[in-house]
């Protein structure tokens, strides 16, 4: 069995997940009402840690919100995502991780489609908003629906 | 409006390639400028001047880099300043693409006075435009002959009128990663002398030409929206419309897989024991035998007739031997 980090955060999310999941009856109905809890998360995550006096005021650049992305990742889990993608596509940053917290020991059969870990686009999103940046972002695979990592494209 | 326009001017703001760039008035005044060389306007103007309503696609060699500039609309022009290494191709491909985005927002005329350059303009161009619309009854009238076809794609009330075989664009569940295919009318689409070219134009300009385009039957909407430097609603929108057309097709399978998978059923977890029985010890192991990943826990405790607690106890001691929950809706 796997060591389970952060068991707090996952029995919450799990929780909410359950919750959605029970509530909704469609897949994208179910990822946005996620991405929802995640802004929300944003704004506490933005006034209880040290983001905001540890990144620029204004993001401006690709640069900077990879740069912001290392920090979210720095602070809310004390360590670095696997790849920050910024070249690929113009229009935007990918993000990808290959030990997820969100998602650790999640495994979810035929629910193709499903972003177990789209609360944290939320986040990211939030936190660009405060940043001034109108964001979309979205969860593009996701390790508990059987992909090797779990990504988010950040759409600029 | 002001949204719509700070969006299309992020792209720029978000280049590496882009040094700067600034709206300005067909007069040739900076409205909106971003790290645009104030030594670069005098020139720039010139240019204006020079070739007043002639400007089509313009670019201007300077020291510091290449000048592209391109006319937004009557009133506005946009100017980009990339990095002088960048082909001179690419920087008009670029600049093409923020008018394409620029293409589908009504930009006001700008007032008689106000301050150049400044960050603060975008808002008061927002309240020109929405003073314009409260006053104007009216929307332009588009020149479409077939105006009973149009009529059909206006939103929801106009859908009853429309034969009970009529697919409307509502009809097509496209996904970000679905795969659209060339249908039967892509080629008569792609034609400039067909109506239904004409149509499309009418109501999605070039964008629409563009985006069937890159229509291959191997590339997502994604990707066709990445590609574009667009968002991917903007394309499954007009993917939707167009498969209503037979332009496109959305692939058989997809749709299927597609309708199994956004409508779910109750979301449940159920236990699966992978691993060796003969390591698990006493009652537990009857329970255990139970976790094949069909059954919840409740079910489980059900049909053991236990209590539910018992059930969650024994896989928590027994995880380690390689119990994994199964998500799954049913």
């Amino acid at each position: 069995m796997a060591k389970i980090e952060n068991p707090l955060l996952l029995s919450l999310y799990a929780q909410w997940v359950d919750g959605i999941l029970a509530e909704t009856d469609n897949i994208e109905d179910a990822n946005e009402r996620l991405r929802e809890l995640g802004r929300e998360m944003g704004s506490h995550i933005y006034l209880n840690t040290e983001i905001a006096e540890k990144t620029k005021d204004t993001v401006m650049t690709r640069e900077d919100v990879s740069k912001l992305v290392e920090t979210i990742y720095k602070v809310l889990f004390n360590k670095k995502p696997t790849d920050i993608d910024m070249k690929t596509a113009r229009g935007s940053v990918r993000v990808t991780d290959d030990e997820c917290v969100w998602c650790q020991d999640v495994t979810l059969e035929g629910m193709r489609g499903f972003g177990y870990c789209e609360g944290f686009s939320g986040i990211v999103e939030a936190i660009l908003r405060f940043k001034g940046v109108e964001a979309e972002v979205f969860q593009e695979s996701c390790r508990a629906t059987g992909a090797g990592s779990c990504t988010w494209n950040i759409r600029l | 409006m002001a949204t719509d326009l700070e969006r299309a001017l992020s792209k720029l703001r978000f280049d590496d390639q882009v040094l700067g760039y600034s709206l300005m008035t067909k007069t040739g005044r900076p409205f909106v400028s971003f790290s645009f060389p104030d030594d670069l306007f005098p020139r720039v103007k010139d240019s204006i001047t020079l070739y007043k309503s002639d400007l089509r696609l313009m670019t201007i060699d300077t020291e510091k880099g290449l000048v592209v500039l391109s006319p937004v609309d009557e009133n506005w022009i946009l100017t980009v300043l990339y990095v002088p290494e960048l082909q001179l191709g690419l920087a008009i491909a670029k600049t093409k693409n923020v008018l394409r985005l620029l293409e589908g927002i009504e930009l006001p005329p700008p007032p008689d006075d106000f301050e150049e350059s400044a960050e603060s303009n975008l808002q008061v161009l927002e309240s020109i435009a929405l003073e314009a619309a409260s006053t104007a009854s009216t929307e332009p009238v588009v020149d479409v002959t077939n105006s009973i076809e149009n009529a059909s794609y206006e939103p929801v009330a106009e859908v009853a009128d429309t034969p009970a075989e009529a697919k409307t664009p509502a009809d097509y569940n496209i996904l970000p990663a679905t795969i659209p295919k060339r249908g039967s009318t892509y080629s008569t689409a792609l034609s400039l002398d067909s109506p239904l070219y004409k149509e499309m134009k009418s109501m999605y300009r070039n964008f629409g030409f563009d985006v069937l385009m890159l229509v291959d039957g191997t590339k997502s909407a994604t990707q066709i929206a990445d590609t574009m430097f667009q968002p991917n609603e903007r394309v499954i929108e007009l993917l939707k419309w167009a498969a209503g057309q037979s332009i496109v097709e959305v692939p058989e399978v997809v749709e299927v897989s597609q309708t199994a998978d956004s409508k779910i059923g109750k979301f449940v977890k159920c236990p699966e024991f992978e691993g060796d029985i003969s390591k698990i010890r006493g009652p537990d192991a009857d329970i255990i035998r139970h976790c094949d990943g069909t059954k919840t826990t409740e079910e489980i405790a059900e049909a053991m007739n236990i209590p539910h607690a018992k059930v969650i106890q024994a896989i928590a001691r027994n995880k380690k031997y390689g119990i994994k929950l199964i998500g799954k809706t049913v």
